[in-house]
């Protein structure tokens, strides 16, 4: 039966050959360490976001009166309400995490270097989309958490002058977050940012294919020394297959994803849903402590200790530009960045102190 | 001019008016569509805010706070933070107004004493007429 479908697709759409140029020829480095699979795990972790998220929306009521209602009732009425919202919401943590981790070492691996500015600044807008999916569905279930952050959030464009007041007005649909930013965000997380999301990733592994990927540049020697004049597609004819080498490694990853993702689920359920996000929004009480989710808490720290508005949110976006334009800024050719010891103690400097505002955010 | 590149305008032209034309009801669509009817006048009790207590109210659709303070009478502000739009509260021990989100600290004038906030808390309209405390 099943060779009967092999045959009956191969002779339609040439699936031997599919399979044979993009997995069994498709060569890959020999050198891709484990980390070269982050990329997959975030798009696994995407996945279940997107499963998850279309079970959700059969018992989610987008509207301020029942939303807390209906996703308490997914928690506590529903049969495995809850295993689908906690998957949803741990694997929105997780998957952000995965996507910090995977530009995080190819920062590392000096992957961003020409001639893939084009895959690293698709990369960085898929985390700029995903933070603000992570956004918009932290608004949804409508708590006393949800709200506050919201408000903080759409009261940054505030501080430019001229344009400000109007951007904020159209993000909230109105002077305050209402029901109608609970419309507006509802609208941005299931239809308007999933397509944005596809394009970007659709370029990104386009892009990946089309360029071909790079070695890791420790043990070898792996710069673009040639003058970049015509498009060459980099290929490893000695490299491994991509199936099976390369596939059992994403597929091991794949599984330590879940099982991260499930022992949360089971040991620690309230890591991501404290008792504050049990607690429905009121617009007249802002609670003593609001803070955002981890991967936000370093730039909220950061608009408490910069004395002024203005400065501190320009600060952030000045330092987001500087990320999606790296590849432009850093001219050296050397990718290892172990012979680089400025930019290594650049890197571990922001990393230093990234955890420092995080855990100053957090208490 | 040659036909091709007659062609080529002509497309240029009708394309872009055909966007511009379109840009225009689109932010007009996302802007909202207001018509929620403002306070114009707020009126309770004289009562209801003893020396040194405050009252929580919504005036003109956002939440704003009257403010009995000891020795110097009646006072209403807007709750709504300059910074980042989060609710102040009074502070009635240390006579003074605190942000959560991110400690901003106004004294009861409105006056920002430390903190992020770029401007002072509005003031809002206040008068007493007999025993009613009128806002507006």
């Amino acid at each position: 039966m099943f060779n009967r479908i092999k045959n009956w697709l191969e002779v339609r759409i040439g699936l031997d050959d599919i399979v044979r140029t993009h997995f069994t020829e498709y060569r890959v480095p020999k050198n891709m360490n484990v980390f070269y699979t982050l990329g997959c795990v975030a798009l696994t972790g995407y996945v279940i976001q997107v499963l998850t998220g279309i079970f959700l929306l059969i018992y989610y009521v987008p509207h301020p009166e029942h939303a807390f209602r209906s996703v308490q009732e997914i928690m506590s009425k529903v049969p495995f309400g809850w295993l689908f919202r906690q998957m949803h919401v741990v694997g929105s943590n997780l998957m952000i995490a995965a996507v910090f981790l995977h530009l995080i070492t190819v920062f590392l691996m000096g992957n961003y270097k020409r001639p893939r500015e084009l895959t690293w600044i698709g990369g960085g807008l898929m985390l700029l989309v995903t933070l603000t999916f992570g956004l918009s569905g932290y608004l949804l279930p409508w708590t006393q958490l949800s709200y506050w952050a919201t408000t903080v959030v759409t009261s940054m464009p505030t501080a430019f002058p001229l344009f400000g007041n109007f951007v904020a007005h159209i993000l909230r649909g109105g002077d305050q977050v209402t029901g109608t930013t609970l419309g507006r965000f509802f609208a941005l997380h299931i239809a308007i940012l999933p397509p944005i999301f596809l394009f970007l990733m659709a370029l990104h592994i386009f892009l990946i294919k089309r360029i071909g990927i790079s070695a890791t540049p420790f043990g070898v020697s792996d710069e673009e020394k040639r003058p970049l004049t015509q498009y060459v597609r980099k290929t490893h004819p000695d490299g491994y297959p991509f199936y099976p080498y390369f596939f059992q490694k994403e597929l091991v990853m794949v599984m330590v994803y879940g099982f991260i993702m499930f022992f949360i689920i089971t040991f620690m359920p309230t890591l991501f849903l404290p008792e504050e996000a049990n607690t429905p929004a009121d617009p007249f009480k802002t609670p003593g402590h609001v803070r955002p989710e981890w991967y936000f808490l370093a730039a909220y720290q950061m608009l408490k200790l910069i004395p002024n508005k203005f400065l501190g949110i320009t600060i952030q976006l000045i330092l987001v530009g500087i990320f999606l334009v790296w590849p432009f800024l850093d001219v050296y050719k050397e990718k290892n960045i172990l012979k680089r010891p400025i930019l290594r103690g650049v890197f571990l400097f922001m990393v230093a102190l990234w955890v420092v505002l995080m855990f100053l955010g957090r208490y | 001019m040659k036909r091709r590149n007659f062609l080529r305008a002509s497309i240029a032209f009708l394309g872009s008016v055909t966007f511009l034309s379109f840009l225009y009801p689109l932010l007009r669509f996302l802007a909202p569509p207001g018509g929620e009817s403002k306070t114009k006048k707020l009126t309770f009790l004289k009562s209801e805010v003893p020396v040194g207590v405050s009252k929580d109210i919504v005036f003109n659709n956002a939440p704003a706070i009257v403010i009995n303070r000891p020795g110097k009478g009646l006072v209403a502000f807007s709750r709504v933070c300059t910074h980042l739009g989060c609710l102040v509260d009074y502070d009635r021990d240390k006579n003074r107004m605190i942000c959560p989100c991110h400690a901003a600290i106004y004294d009861l004038e409105g006056n920002v004493l430390s903190g992020p906030p770029p401007k002072p808390l509005p003031k809002l309209p206040l008068r007493v007429e007999g025993e009613n405390i009128v806002i507006g």
